[in-house]
């Protein structure tokens, strides 16, 4: 399956513009392609509306241009760049992935978004960025987001299985970047290694990554007294609250992550060991 | 995205080929599909009362949690689904989506659901006197464990619960059948014996997709309901059918329809109306974009858009 060359006739943000209403899916263009590490992307979009509407903890939705794969693909949105475009971190896992990973500068790719509800960043404070891997694209966003933003703090703490791909983009929009491997520790040895640095009133930790690291981190939170913001992870049938298929139980009763999250509060959920298990097989 | 024509789908639009099901005027032939509409999700992208009707997620006598997740599963040119009828239940339907829906104006088929006859016809009491436009009991679901699937593959049981529903109510009733049987015309029957006023058809077949990493189903509960483009000539082949046994029956067709191209093709095969459900999952203003498309199609097929218009059908 070819993926089209870009020609712009889609006009589906302005129609949606002019009728009031919500962009839906539209073909935008690709402008930039490059290897972040093996089988880890990093994708340029143009796209105004997105560029002007992009939340920290917001996704979008990427479609195949193979009518054979439909469903959607969801991406969290890592950095707003220059030029109304956007940007997107991911990792080939898939049939999906891997045609996305294929595209070049000038082609196109259907796209539907922003989605989703993101970090809450209200604050002035301190922000732990806790990520693990491909969890680490949102917390970039939230990084760019807070940058400059007066009475606040930024630390990121990245664990990666091996190549520390995303340090570069991190380390230059924060305060402070601590990363690690696998071998020789995860994020929880990053918290406690920052853990003196840390004043309880006034840090908030933002997380995003494995189901079982976000429950540690949310331990860790919850013992250090520290609220956190889990950015959550499902298998979706829409992306935009239509189909259910996406819920995640928490106090408040089963909610849908790609409507109600992908962010949530970590003492709003309640952490299932068992789907857990299921999860990280 | 489907190239049949440019135009613009949220752009004010004077339809022009209406259809009648069961007495309800629609003011063009193309709903929105039972869980495939929300409308906190899809009220944003377009106007919903320019629908000809929105079909509502299920609706159960209490909260239904559903199943456990993941929920979906791709297959090609499809999904699988295991929603297993998540939904907040008739009373707080009957005071959100529902007053709200018709405060917009839209045309509205509340699909019901039920473990049990009983439930089924609590919630079919609890909207005798509500707003709503018409009813669609939904005794297709495969994702519930009673109800649901088990009446609508058992002749005799639907006919003894459609004809308990019709005691209940003066509302329009729609039956929603499901493709897994051996002989769909016999359920058809046994649901307008017992005075369903439409059929629509088809719910989700039961499929399934294994994940080749852990050698398990890669949804939770094994199984669930395929939709999309996959089952469209499938569906196709159940609405021809049912329409050659039952010349009169209303029928609304359901399954695969993502533009007015396919949706016509329902439309010759007998149906009245069509509904669009996985297309709206992946492109929300699908179902207007194929609504818009079809009355452009009606424009150069008068001797079938007068048909529908009259509330009678392609033969
Ligand atoms: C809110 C959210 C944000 C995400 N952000 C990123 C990101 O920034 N970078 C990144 O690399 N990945 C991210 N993911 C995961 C990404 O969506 C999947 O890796 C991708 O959908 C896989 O597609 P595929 O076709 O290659 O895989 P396939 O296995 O061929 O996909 C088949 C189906 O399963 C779904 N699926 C497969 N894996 C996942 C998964 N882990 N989560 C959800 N659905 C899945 C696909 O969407 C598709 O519908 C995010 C997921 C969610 C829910
Ligand atoms: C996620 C999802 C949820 C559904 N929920 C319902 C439901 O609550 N009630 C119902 O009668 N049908 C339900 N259906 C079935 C659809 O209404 C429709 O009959 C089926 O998906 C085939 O049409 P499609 O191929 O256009 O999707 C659901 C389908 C999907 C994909
Ligand atoms: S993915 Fe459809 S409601 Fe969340």
């Amino acid at each position: 399956m070819k993926p089209n060359l870009f020609i712009s006739t889609s006009r589906v943000e302005e129609q949606a513009q002019e009728a009031g209403r919500l962009p839906g899916r539209r073909t935008a263009q690709v402008t930039g392609m490059e290897p972040l590490d093996r089988q880890v992307w990093r994708m340029i979009i143009r796209d105004p509306y997105l560029a002007a509407h992009a939340p920290a903890g917001a996704f979008i939705n990427l479609y195949s241009a193979d009518r054979m794969t439909m469903m959607p693909r969801p991406f969290g949105i890592s950095r707003v760049l220059e030029g109304e475009q956007i940007e997107i971190i991911f990792a080939v896992v898939g049939q999906g992935t891997y045609e996305f990973s294929r595209l070049q500068p000038d082609m196109a790719v259907d796209l539907l978004g922003p989605l989703g509800h993101g970090f809450d960043l209200e604050k002035p404070a301190h922000y732990l960025l806790v990520g693990g891997g491909l969890g680490v694209p949102p917390l970039i966003r939230a990084a760019q987001c807070l940058q400059g933003q007066s009475g606040v703090r930024t630390t990121a703490l990245l664990g990666y299985r091996d190549h520390r791909f995303a340090d570069a983009i991190m380390g230059s929009l924060t305060d402070r970047l601590e990363s690690i491997d696998n071998a020789s520790g995860d994020v929880i040895t990053l918290l406690d290694r920052v853990r003196g640095d840390i004043d309880p009133g006034r840090t908030i930790i933002l997380t995003c990554g494995p189901l079982p690291m976000m429950r540690a981190v949310a331990a860790w939170a919850r013992k250090a007294g520290l609220p956190a913001q889990c950015c959550m992870e499902s298998r979706m049938g829409c992306g935009y609250g239509t189909c259910v298929a996406c819920v995640v139980d928490t106090v408040d009763g089963r909610l849908k992550v790609c409507k109600d999250g992908p962010v949530f509060a970590a003492d709003r959920l309640i952490w299932n060991t068992d789907e857990d298990k299921k999860e990280t097989r | 995205m489907s190239g049949l024509t440019i135009m613009d789908p949220l752009e004010p639009h004077a339809w022009r080929h209406g259809t009648v099901v069961a007495g309800t005027l629609w003011k063009n032939p193309v709903g929105t599909a039972s869980g495939t509409f929300n409308l906190d999700a899809c009220g944003g992208y377009y106007d919903v009362s320019q629908m000809g009707a929105i079909s509502t997620k299920g609706v159960s006598p209490v909260p239904w949690e559903g199943n456990p997740t993941p929920r979906t599963a791709e297959s090609p040119a499809g999904m699988v689904n295991s929603v297993g009828l998540q939904n907040p239940g008739v009373d707080h339907y009957l005071v959100d989506e529902l007053p709200r829906l018709k405060a917009l104006g839209a045309n509205v088929i509340t699909n019901v659901a039920g473990h049990s006859d009983e439930d089924y016809a609590t919630v079919v009491e609890r909207l005798a006197d509500s707003p709503a436009d018409m009813l669609e009991i939904n005794v297709s679901c495969p994702n519930v464990s009673h109800g649901g699937m088990s009446v609508g593959t058992d002749a005799k049981a639907l006919n003894r619960l459609i004809t308990r529903l019709r005691a209940l109510t003066d509302k329009p009733m729609v039956v929603k059948l499901t493709p897994n049987v051996t002989d769909i015309v016999e359920v058809a029957r046994a649901a307008v014996d017992g005075g369903a006023d439409a059929l629509s058809l088809i719910n989700t077949l039961v499929g399934m997709r294994i994940d080749i990493n852990t050698g398990r189903p890669i949804l939770a509960q094994g199984t669930g309901g395929v939709s999309g483009p996959c089952i469209l000539p499938i569906a196709l082949s159940f609405v021809w059918r049912v329409r050659q046994a039952l010349p009169e029956v209303p029928i609304i067709g359901i399954g695969g329809i993502d533009s007015g191209l396919t949706a016509l093709e329902f439309l010759y095969a007998g149906a009245n109306a069509v509904e669009v459900g996985a297309a709206a999952l992946v492109d929300p203003v699908a179902p207007m974009r194929v609504a818009r498309e079809l009355d452009d199609l009606l424009d150069e097929r008068p001797e079938l858009a007068d048909l529908l218009e009259k509330g009678e059908c392609w033969r």
